[in-house]
């Protein structure tokens, strides 16, 4: 944490396992998506009322200093071992303060860089060259190397879970140090760390809704709640390794567009206050709508602060990790 | 001087492809709230280049530029205005009350000033960038060569200011007042008084910084309108930001210690034609009046504005070379001696007199009379015109030839004259200027010429008059000589671009628009023009050959009493009777004098013969002025009686071709 970043000595181990046998590669996948809910049928248990109900926001609460918290993940195989693939990745999260003048600046941040592989399945030269080089390594399962694709996607999730530990690392230590009128808002569920989801300034705030809570009547007033309002609060059940209250609130009217356009589910500690804070917190958040997240095509659902840590930390990702122009080009024509 | 733990970093280089660094120049962004503005100068320092070392020299391996902020961009990252009219619901007072401040950049273009080392010439490295320091100022305006040499040649002009820092500016007098270039020509919008009294502050900062071994220096200004020149003598009402200003120029803010005032009469020959009038003043006001000789010389300023032809110039000439202060026989039996206007006239009568006496013929010694009427009606006309300035009769007053005073400024008021009469004494004074630095005699060795309202002397259009001319030749030439001219004018535009083009230092002050829009400002970039169309009073626009941007300063108000304060001041006298100017004078001579002395010797004598009188006693100064008066009024040829100037009736009809 705090820490230079990692990436001064990354071309060093990268030539170094090429230069030990592993064949050169240029190869990034789609996007380094964030993290996805799981899709299935969680369920949940109503804490507000008998019925999921919709509530409208209340104005007037704007803390006075907030920070949000954010993460990415970059990754692209650099090297082929035979068929054992050898992934250069990039972990990090930061945390934004934004006080009274409303500008945000980074208050924390850390970043890890990754080789991702099997160790076992690499030949005896490249492993060598690769432990040598100091960087740090996440082990593939052994039952994850064969065709690529299934390789690829193991790689993408050691590289998701990287980024979530970056993430809970970075936000336990911000929250341990949060200000008593400081809120922070994390991007994403809290649920995974128990510091966070217990603390009473703490929020979490969903983007992607494929978790389904709701069924029936219940799932379609959770769907269709209009502009400005919430569902009433509910303990999500489910993998959820940390209890937290949950609530959704929409920020754009749908019409037009789909279900889950500007629809946003937060996650709070499970506390009766958070039921209490509920509309007061989500006129907040509601608040947080502008200015717009754009260009960022989930703009309809990002909070401008988030966007704006998310920026930031690309700003400081080596140019590597992004494809370049003619990047997929046969190699010896380049 | 430049606090150095204030020379943090204050932003760094960037470039893209489409905006790449280039040895000319870079760009760099800073925090939003930054003392960076358009004419700062800049230090990048390329990674590795080390600091700078105490005492600002010299520093470790490495490229160093320098350069002056052109133009600045602010943008946020907002994609299109749309996105804003979303956010805000389409009501703009939200926007305000967006609970986060989009994120914003202001990115900034600086001109490269300077590359250290300066070969090989590369792009500018993506480096950190400072504010200049003191040292940084005199680096990157190549001022180290002339201020830090043995023998230093700087003269301060102004405070380089950005970023609340700020750094004296000096020009160097070798491309000042030559040899290697001079002039200096300012441009401004009028009634800012920022052209005259940066003049005035600069001509101060020369007498004091001028050095000595470069020898003696005088300053002549032609006070041509109001009374912006006349209290260079008197100390003006200066703040406490001016004196700290010629501090930190180190410069004395004092008004000029040698001022010497010259100007014409009135048409009544004996009250001055001149805003400096009050009676405390007056005394130090010295007349300007020349005669036939002086006027013939410059005859062609007079012929030229309309009609000269070589045949009056060649009348002209044979009158000064044959007639003029020599006996001379008129052809018809009249001897006549030509000193003084009167016996030109009494030249020309008998002329025509003579003329007609033999019957029909036109010429006269192989001259047409035509010519030698227009020739007569010019001479008249300027006698008329710029009565007092040209005296029917006598001997003139001039300007001290050959005795010119180191670090004196001579001021010619010529602000009521005709605009004539304008042009003769300008003509006269820089042309005697250019035969006595020739000569080597005048007194000095470098005089600085000033002229405002230069796009009337020396105009980008219209006839090529004598004074433009002669004003091209200075500009071209003087610097040679020693002769510098210091022009100002509203519009730079207006005046001849080889007089503008030849002056090495070029000076703006607040500028019209529609000026800044005219080809000779398109090397500005859009930024620095807006700056120039609102720079306040005291702030201008140099440049130098040693300065390869265009740099801003600030300088204190010159410690000179304004014109317009002095006029309230000293409140000019109402013109006095005839008799009582005359006592006035000659007890400004001899105080022992009282005026019913006077008023009683000059009662019932032409004013012409008092007059005349009058000017031989300033001449002569002489122990007893009362009595050399009275012996010089007493001694003169009877007085003639009141002239009236008379047609001359053609010989005979004149024919449709006139020679």
């Amino acid at each position: 944490m705090g820490a230079p970043h990692p990436v001064s000595a990354a071309r060093s181990w990268v030539e170094a396992v090429v230069a030990a046998g592993a064949a050169p590669a240029r190869y990034v996948p789609d996007a380094s998506l964030g993290r996805v809910d799981e899709a299935a049928v969680a369920g949940a248990e109503l804490v507000e009322g008998v019925e999921l109900e919709i509530h409208p926001l209340v104005d007037g609460f704007r803390p006075e200093a907030a920070a949000f918290l954010d993460g990415i993940q970059h990754w692209r195989v650099v090297a082929y071992d035979g068929v054992t693939p050898v992934v250069r990745a990039l972990v990090a999260a930061a945390v934004r303060h934004r006080g009274r003048d409303r500008r945000l600046v980074t208050a924390l941040e850390a970043s890890r860089e990754l080789a991702v592989t099997r160790l076992a399945g690499l030949s005896p030269a490249v492993r060598g060259a690769l432990e040598r080089a100091g960087v740090e390594i996440l082990e593939l399962a052994e039952a994850d190397l064969g065709q690529p694709g299934r390789t690829l996607e193991a790689a993408r999730r050691a590289v998701e879970g990287a980024r979530v530990e970056a993430e809970r690392e970075v936000g336990e230590r911000y929250a341990a140090g949060l200000a008593p009128d400081e809120w922070l808002v994390v991007d994403g569920v809290l649920s995974e760390s128990a510091r966070l989801a217990r603390h009473p300034r703490v929020l979490g705030v969903v983007k992607s809704h494929s978790a389904q809570y709701f069924e029936g009547p219940a799932l379609a007033r959770a769907l269709r709640l209009p502009p400005r309002h919430r569902t009433s609060v509910f303990r999500p059940r489910g993998r959820a390794r940390h209890e937290v209250y949950s609530w959704y609130l929409r920020l754009w009217p749908w019409e037009g567009n789909d279900l889950l356009y500007g629809l946003l589910r937060i996650e709070t500690r499970a506390h009766p206050d958070a039921v209490e804070a509920a509309s007061r917190v989500g006129g907040w958040l509601y608040a947080e709508r502008a200015p717009l997240a754009t260009p960022d095509a989930r703009w309809d659902r990002l909070l401008y602060p988030i966007h704006d840590v998310e920026t930031y930390l690309n700003a400081r990702v080596p140019r590597e990790f992004f494809p370049a122009a003619g990047s997929r080009l046969p190699a010896s024509r380049l | 001087m430049i606090d150095r733990a204030l020379s943090g970093p204050v932003g760094r280089v960037v470039a893209t492809e489409l905006k790449p660094t280039t040895p000319h120049q870079f760009h760099f962004w800073t925090v939003t709230e930054t003392g960076i503005g358009i004419g700062a100068i800049v230090r990048v320092e390329a990674p590795g280049s080390g600091n700078l070392e105490a005492g600002g020299g010299t520093r470790a391996a490495g490229r160093v530029v320098y350069g002056v902020v052109t133009e600045g961009l602010a943008y946020s990252d907002l994609p299109t205005p749309l996105h804003d009219v979303v956010g805000a619901e389409g009501d703009p007072a939200r926007a305000a009350e967006a609970p986060t401040v989009r994120q914003e950049i202001r990115l900034w273009t600086a001109a490269v000033l300077r590359q250290i080392p300066e070969e090989p010439l590369q792009p500018v490295p993506l480096g950190e960038v400072f504010l200049a320091t003191d040292a940084d100022v005199a680096q990157a305006l190549r001022m180290d060569g002339y201020l830090r040499s043995a023998a230093p040649t700087a003269i301060p002009i102004g405070l380089y200011t950005a970023g609340g820092l700020e750094a004296p500016v000096y020009l160097d007098a070798e491309f000042l007042l030559g040899p290697e270039a001079a002039h200096l020509n300012i441009s401004g919008v009028s009634g800012l008084a920022t052209k005259t009294s940066a003049v005035e502050f600069l001509v101060a900062s020369i007498f004091q910084h001028f050095p000595r071994h470069k020898g003696r220096v005088a300053a002549v200004c032609f006070n041509v309108k109001g009374p912006d020149l006349c209290f260079l003598d008197r100390p003006g009402t200066l703040e406490e930001e001016d004196r700290r200003r010629y501090q930190r120029l180190g410069v004395e803010a004092r008004p000029f210690e040698r001022v010497r005032y010259f100007a014409p009469y009135k048409a009544d020959g004996v009250n001055l034609n001149t805003l400096r009038t009050h009676p405390d003043l007056v005394g130090e006001v010295q007349p300007l009046v020349w005669g036939l000789r002086e006027v013939l010389d410059f005859a062609e300023v007079l012929l030229n504005r309309d009609d000269i032809d070589a045949k009056a110039d060649a009348f002209i000439d044979f009158l000064a070379d044959r007639v003029l202060d020599r006996p001379f026989e008129d052809g018809f039996g009249g001897e006549h001696r030509v000193e003084t206007f009167a016996d030109l006239d009494r030249l020309f009568r008998a002329i025509f007199d003579g003329l007609e006496a033999l019957g029909r013929s036109d010429m006269w010694r192989t001259h047409h009379v035509a010519t030698i009427r227009k020739v007569r009606n010019r001479l008249s006309n300027i006698s008329t015109r710029c009565k007092g300035l040209v005296t029917d009769d006598g001997p003139s007053h001039d300007l001290p030839w050959g005795a010119f005073e180191d670090r004196t400024v001579y001021v010619i008021d010529v602000a009521n004259v005709d605009p004539l009469g304008q042009d003769l004494v300008f003509a006269r004074v820089v042309s005697r200027l250019r035969e006595h630095l020739e000569r080597r005699d005048l007194g000095v060795d470098t005089v600085i010429v000033f002229v405002d309202e230069l796009n009337k002397y020396a105009p980008a259009d219209g006839p090529e008059t004598y004074v433009k001319k002669m004003l091209l030749d200075l500009s071209e030439r003087g610097r040679y000589l020693g002769l510098v001219l210091f022009g100002a004018e509203q519009f730079r535009s207006q005046v001849h671009r080889r007089v503008v083009g030849n002056a090495g230092t070029q000076v703006f002050g607040r500028m019209d628009m529609d000026e800044l829009a005219t080809p000779g400002y398109q090397v500005l970039s859009p930024a620095t023009k807006i700056k120039l169309a609102t720079l306040p009073v005291g702030e201008l626009m140099v440049r130098h050959p040693h300065f390869t941007q265009p740099i801003f300063v600030r300088f204190p108000r010159p410690a000179v009493l304004r014109g317009r304060d002095g006029v309230e001041r000293f409140p000019p006298a109402a013109d006095l009777p005839f008799e009582e100017a005359v006592a006035r004078q000659l007890a400004q001579l001899d105080r022992r004098i009282r005026p019913n002395q006077v008023k009683d010797l000059i009662a019932d004598r032409p004013p012409e013969d008092v007059r005349r009188a009058l000017g031989a006693v300033r001449r002569a100064r002489p122990d007893d002025v009362l009595a050399y008066f009275r012996k010089v009024l007493g001694a003169r040829i009877p007085a003639e009686p009141a002239r009236s100037r008379e047609g001359v009736p053609p010989l005979t009809p004149i024919s449709d071709e006139p020679y």
